[in-house]
């Protein structure tokens, strides 16, 4: 039966993977990634608990302000390295100039944006770039308009609408020159949509679609029903071998990374946090106990408790790639792959800990991730303490790991016994 | 020198398996460079390799491999699920060796 699945599963798999727009997707969050990174160490360093007690107010306001600069810089105008990266990205898989797909694809995206901030009181200062606009609040904007744009500017290239320099000019030139065409149709357009949407509806398009598509979606993914979906889905595809987070975070990412945002603004500004589901939630309380399904108290299981040779070698070999999240030993090894004995602690104990840990979040007794980005390698309980910046965060995981453990015990202990029953067999057999 | 190419996700869980393959192809005094990539970059390598192999997890990805191998002559698979997860160099590195 798993094996006629699996033949229906390979091939989603393959689509999904390949996708022209999700893996141009995936690459262009994967740009974001080294800079929300750089953003978060500052601000997990400015936050830290103890400072509070070391420092006066008014020098850990100044601390803060000195430091803030780099999430600001980079965090908190995430949507400009999206937009880039979309551009540059889908521009490459069409064999057009790349860097002219970026450059067009961020401009459509700020000629739609108003150099405008209204202030409480009600007056408007002219001549600046909202920064939120830049940030969580223009992401979907900013993603549509990035496939847009670029999808004009390589058909315009691709039907060769461009000047051509005569040979002997140098390249740089020539390629500037060949874009101009492509360039100046396409930012025309965004340019008249801008018109049109300000003139005639006196809105503006980042406003349309916040309300309409980016609110809706992104309320629809905080969800605690939508995630645990998520989660099922990608611990159905990895039983069958495949990569679940590939295949399901490509399509799920954009809503969890804005929620990630949201909630790094937040805390910037010292508000609540709006969302307990986000991009860290997904990365630190469904993989960041040793892995997906956070297998990790498996491992420890195994070389605590487990008799036969198969399990106590898998346990040693899985131990250290699990301390930093990596388990392809055990879904291979173990195997968990198309093991009709292992798939129902597979399926449940993950779905069981994401409800669990998304409850103690909602009655308050952990604080949720704050929205830093934690590198997925970075060890259980660290991770959870950095993403929570909160011992709190940190002890969650190690009683979601216990509750992992009890989920699992019986059904590794039935597939030790018939391991050992196995081994027993061969050796009288040799 | 036989060269070897391995791809998953990001290079990360591969990785693993390099070791393990170059020191049994050491033990039997085989010479061999062997390196791991994730899906994005293999392509860009396949001029370099003798033979690909894939992760298990990324197994979808051999239909397309295989088309893009195909220009350079030289044969992708799936590594063994069992070698994969109980990173067995012996096995994935004669593996290899059957596809070359």
């Amino acid at each position: 039966m798993f094996e006629r699945l699996s033949k229906y599963l390979v091939p989603i798999a393959g689509k999904l993977n390949n996708n022209r727009f999700l893996s141009v997707l995936r690459d262009a969050f994967m740009l974001a990634f080294p800079l929300t990174i750089f953003g978060s160490i500052f601000v997990v360093l400015t936050n830290l608990p103890f400072l509070e007690k070391i420092m006066s107010a008014g020098a850990l306001a100044n601390f803060k302000d000195m430091f803030g600069i780099a999430s600001s810089a980079t965090m908190g105008i995430m949507s400009v390295f999206v937009v880039f990266g979309i551009g540059y990205y889908l521009s490459k898989s069409y064999e057009v100039e790349a860097i002219f797909g970026g450059a067009i694809s961020l401009v459509s995206f700020l000629l739609l944006t108003p150099f405008i901030v209204t202030l409480e009181g009600g007056e408007v200062v002219s001549g600046v770039i909202p920064l939120d606009r830049l940030g969580a609040k223009g992401m979907f904007l900013g993603m549509i308009t990035a496939f847009l744009a670029t999808e004009i500017y390589r058909r315009i290239v691709q039907k060769n609408i461009t000047i051509k320099m005569p040979p002997g000019v140098p390249s740089a030139v020539a390629k500037s020159f060949a874009a101009l065409i492509p360039a100046i149709i396409t930012l025309t357009v965004f340019l008249m949509i801008n018109v049109l949407v300000t003139q005639l509806f006196n809105t503006n398009l980042h406003d349309i679609i916040y309300n309409a598509i980016q609110a809706p979606l992104v309320g629809l993914g905080s969800g605690i029903v939508p995630t645990l979906v998520a989660v099922f889905f990608i611990q159905i595809f990895w039983f069958f071998g495949l990569h679940g987070q590939i295949i399901i975070n490509s399509v799920m990412d954009p809503i969890w990374n804005t929620l990630m945002i949201e909630n790094y603004e937040a805390y910037q500004a010292g508000a609540a946090l709006p969302h307990i589901i986000s991009k860290p939630f997904m990365e630190i309380y469904t993989v960041g106990m040793g892995g997906t399904g956070m297998t990790l108290v498996v491992v420890f299981a195994m070389l605590a408790f487990m008799k036969s040779r198969q399990l106590k070698q898998v346990g040693k070999l899985a131990v250290g790639p699990g301390l930093f999240n990596v388990n392809e030993p055990v879904i291979f090894g173990l195997p968990i792959v198309m093991n009709p004995i292992v798939i129902v602690p597979w399926i449940i104990a993950p779905m069981v800990v994401t409800l669990v840990s998304y409850f103690a979040m909602s009655i308050g007794l952990v604080p949720p991730p704050t929205g830093v980005a934690i590198p997925w390698t970075v060890p259980f309980f660290i991770n959870g303490i950095m993403a929570t910046n909160s011992l709190a965060g940190g002890i969650l995981q190690l009683v979601n790991m216990v509750i992992v453990g009890l989920i699992w015990f019986p059904f590794l202990k039935t597939l030790d016994k018939t391991n050992l029953m196995k081994e027993k067999e061969a050796e009288k057999a040799a | 020198m036989k060269k070897i190419l391995l791809a998953c996700s990001s290079g990360m869980s591969t990785s693993l398996l390099v070791t393990k393959m170059e020191e049994y192809a050491a033990s039997i005094g085989d010479e061999v460079k062997i390196w791991a990539v994730g899906q994005d970059q293999a392509k860009k390598e396949f001029a370099n390799a003798d033979v690909v192999l894939i992760g298990p997890q990324m197994s979808f990805l051999k239909g397309e491999f295989q088309k893009e191998a195909e220009q350079y002559g030289i044969k992708v698979e799936v590594i063994d699920m069992m070698a994969y997860g109980m990173a067995d160099g012996k096995k994935a590195y004669e593996q290899a060796l059957s596809l070359m």
